[in-house]
């Protein structure tokens, strides 16, 4: 059963775009992302959705804060993928994502973008 | 067994175990990358870039951190013979798994929202602890406990569009 509907109705009446209304993330697309966590989830108070768009900001917003503490030990200014990997290995609370981080970082050990040193040296 | 749940990472990538995918599917299992990016870029300074592969692994992370908050409080429902995840539900396993500094930022967003947060939320003397959190945690059980009663129709949005409840 699609839900979108309903949400982006209510959600109008307040937002700016519409979709997401005063969210920042659509809320729609959290709780099927929700829905896909478990055969047992299958229903989900109205408020939950909303829960998540702010936690997934504040989320968000705390992996790329750590991710660029890595980029800038690395002199760099270009967040890639594996300061991803190394904010999620360095911090305790995103354990639960090694895994999805290594798999996907191995290939990209020895990226140091040439143009970013250079960017650096001239600047 | 179709498909691992808990896995979003694994999908896209490889590709040879599984019946084939679609780009529909992709869209399912994770959060538009544009908004994902505008939230990176309010935490970097000014001068600073991302990488299109940060951002999808950003966004892989989001996918993977819903499920694992969910999949946690859908267990305590389970034990608490209960069928509906609330909002509560959500704070209670995000503390339980280390991510206890969002839950006082989420319950100002939550108190804020019941509130009305386009109607003007702080004019009055007497709500100078609004700022704060919320007074009482019964508030909001109750007010959840109307949600999962209406069941999983149209009556949740109708309650949510009329925020009274939470603020008397």
């Amino acid at each position: 059963m699609r839900q979108a509907g309903k949400y982006s109705g209510f959600m109008m009446s307040g937002g700016i775009s519409g979709r997401t209304g005063p969210h920042s993330l659509p809320l729609a697309r959290i709780k099927k992302i929700m829905k896909k966590s478990g055969e047992d989830v299958k229903m989900i108070s109205g408020e939950a959705p909303i829960v998540f768009s702010k936690a997934c900001e504040l989320f968000i917003e705390e992996l790329t804060r750590r991710s660029w503490a890595t980029t800038m030990q690395g002199k760099r200014r270009t967040l890639h993928k594996d300061d991803v990997a190394s904010a999620v290995v360095a911090t305790d609370i995103f354990d639960f994502l090694v895994s999805l981080v290594s798999e996907t970082a191995s290939h990209s050990e020895d990226v140091t973008e040439p143009e970013e040193m250079e960017k650096l040296g001239s600047s | 067994m179709a498909e691992a749940p808990a896995s979003p990472g694994g999908g896209s990538h490889d590709s040879g175990e599984h019946s084939p995918r679609s780009n529909v599917r992709e869209q399912d299992r994770y959060l538009p990358i544009a908004n994902i990016s505008r939230i990176m870029k309010k935490a970097l300074p000014a001068n600073g870039k991302i990488a299109k592969d940060a951002k999808e692994t950003v966004q892989e992370c989001v996918s993977e951190f819903i499920s694992f908050i969910t999949s946690e409080a859908s267990d305590k429902c389970q034990r608490e013979k209960r069928k509906t995840i609330n909002g509560d539900d959500l704070l209670w396993a995000m503390a339980t798994l280390g991510f206890e500094d969002y839950i006082d930022p989420l319950k100002v967003y939550l108190a804020k929202y019941r509130e009305g947060d386009t109607k003007g939320s702080g004019k009055g003397g007497e709500s100078s602890s609004k700022k704060e959190v919320q007074p009482s945690p019964n508030a909001q059980i109750s007010l959840q406990g109307s949600f999962s009663q209406g069941g999983y129709s149209n009556s949740q949005t109708q309650q949510m569009m009329v925020p009274m409840q939470g603020s008397e």
